[in-house]
């Protein structure tokens, strides 16, 4: 299997050549740019935690409905937390 | 992707002691669904209205101008996320060990590039070797 950033970025290639089935247009790709270039601008990735800060606890609902909380999983060793936005 | 990549090294993630976790803010009926799709062996958590995501300081608002285009292609965010404020987090993954320390962070404001699982699972190893007593992660050459 290629490595993730790879086929990431032939995702990129294809959603912004505008062929089917994305059909993405010149004027939605240059937004979406935009918006990346903007949020790069701002500084915004540099103000989140860092190396050394202490993780924030959580508790919250996976796709069983089961509640699934932090200190927990902790107990049992490190932790690889990950943030998706979306399925979409 | 994301998600397929970090099941592939889920065995090995778990061979060293650790799990994974994954926080998004979509619904748990679309959870449920994502799960089920790609068979994956760990949680997607629902993190409503992105409180925790917060709380890792990784929120943004998404500029007016892209709502409309995030709308043209049904990305609906309000019906997804109940989010009617438009708001995101930022792609981020972190490894934090036992203690509750943050010893590895990915934060990209560039959705389009992410950390390799590789580079995890190499965070994780580094962990191991510093956390075993008396085993040093660098033997001197006779």
């Amino acid at each position: 299997m290629a490595d993730l950033q790879s086929r990431l970025d032939q995702f990129k290639k294809a959603f912004e050549s505008g062929a089917p089935p994305y059909n993405a247009t010149q004027e939605a790709i240059e937004t979406m740019h935009r918006a990346t270039r903007e949020l790069e601008t701002s500084g915004l990735a540099n103000k989140a935690l860092k190396v050394g800060d202490c993780a924030p606890q959580f508790s919250l609902f996976n796709q069983d409905q089961v509640e699934v909380n932090s200190p927990d999983l902790l107990r049992q060793g490190p932790l690889v937390v990950s943030f998706f936005r979306g399925h979409w | 992707m994301e998600l397929e990549a970090l099941q592939g090294i889920y065995s090995e993630v778990k061979d060293l002691g650790a799990q994974i976790v994954v926080l998004t803010p979509e619904l748990e009926r679309y959870t449920r669904a994502l799960h089920k799709k790609l068979n994956l062996t760990f949680d997607i958590l629902t993190d409503l209205h992105l409180k925790i995501a917060e709380q890792f300081r990784l929120l943004y608002v998404l500029p007016d101008y892209l709502r409309e285009i995030y709308r043209s292609v049904g990305n609906a965010l309000d019906r997804f996320h109940d989010e009617p404020e438009f708001r995101l987090s930022m792609p981020a993954r972190y490894v934090v060990d036992k203690h509750g320390i943050i010893r590895a962070a990915d934060v990209s404001a560039d959705y389009t590039i992410r950390p390799e699982p590789s580079d995890t699972l190499n965070a994780l190893r580094a962990l191991k070797d510093q956390l075993a007593p008396g085993r040093p992660s660098f033997v001197y050459p006779n």
